[in-house]
């Protein structure tokens, strides 16, 4: 994990992508007790988009990792030193959470981890079954800052969502 | 059917029923419960780098206990804690 959070801060370094963080199951685990995930999901604010659509082109980082020996895949997955790694262009509320991510380290490498509270966001925005019950551990077991998370959440057009079924 | 004990169905007689547990303490379903939940917020509190580590134990069991084939287990620098010398 620290040697791909390594590989991960050279494509920020050179300018292949603005910003990261680290989001989804992962970045819920920096909140919350543990508990079984198989890939790492990282949020990526590229460096330049294509065209009137904006279209974001992930080529760039898949070329850069495959001329480091990154390029055996699994599934949407890219393996870097032995993690499941798989790349999110963020937008919306993703690329805000992004933004505001919290910097921290991982065995003395510098990285960023989506808040709890923008992991609520997200999680209800996906609401599959899985994120109903990372949504319920963290609001019991992370520190959450209820009127950041309620801004957040009135703004992204989440509240009446969130206030529907988990707001006590 | 209910298999085991579901939170929908307990009644406040289930809340009061006493378990042994260990060093021969008694407590109450509803107390052996409270101390559950505590003992996840506890865990919640884990440094980040001691969290991967038990989710790389839980991938190794899904992988050689559960059977799932297609579970990657993560590759971590130091699997024991005592290896790196602790947080």
């Amino acid at each position: 994990m620290k040697k791909t959070l390594e590989v991960i801060n050279e494509l920020k370094l050179r300018g292949i992508i603005r910003d990261y963080a680290i989001g989804g199951a992962i970045a819920a685990l920096k909140w919350i007790e543990p508990f079984f995930t198989r890939d790492l999901d990282l949020f990526i604010i590229p460096e330049k988009t294509v065209g009137k659509e904006q279209i974001v082109v992930l080529s760039p980082i898949y070329d850069y990792l495959k001329n480091k020996g990154y390029d055996k895949w699994t599934g949407q997955w890219l393996l870097i030193d032995g993690i499941p790694v798989e790349f999110i262009p963020a937008d919306g509320v993703a690329k805000e959470a992004v933004e505001n991510a919290v910097e921290t380290l991982y065995e003395g490498v510098p990285t960023k981890v989506m808040s709890a509270e923008y992991l609520i966001a997200l999680f209800l925005k996906a609401s599959r079954d899985k994120d109903k019950i990372k949504i319920r551990m963290l609001l019991e077991q992370a520190r959450i800052d209820k009127d950041h998370l309620r801004d957040i959440l009135l703004r992204h057009g989440l509240w009446d969502r969130f206030e529907g079924s988990y707001h006590e | 059917m209910v298999y085991g004990i579901d939170s929908r169905v307990r009644t406040m007689s289930d809340d009061d029923l006493k378990i042994l547990t260990r060093h021969n303490n008694v407590v109450t379903l509803r107390e052996y419960f409270e101390g559950e939940r505590e003992t996840r917020r506890e865990q919640a509190r884990l440094p980040f780098e001691e969290k991967i580590r038990i989710l790389v134990t839980l991938q190794m069991l899904a992988v050689e206990w559960g059977g799932k084939k297609d579970v990657i287990v993560w590759e971590v620098q130091a699997l024991h804690r005592n290896s790196e010398g602790g947080d």
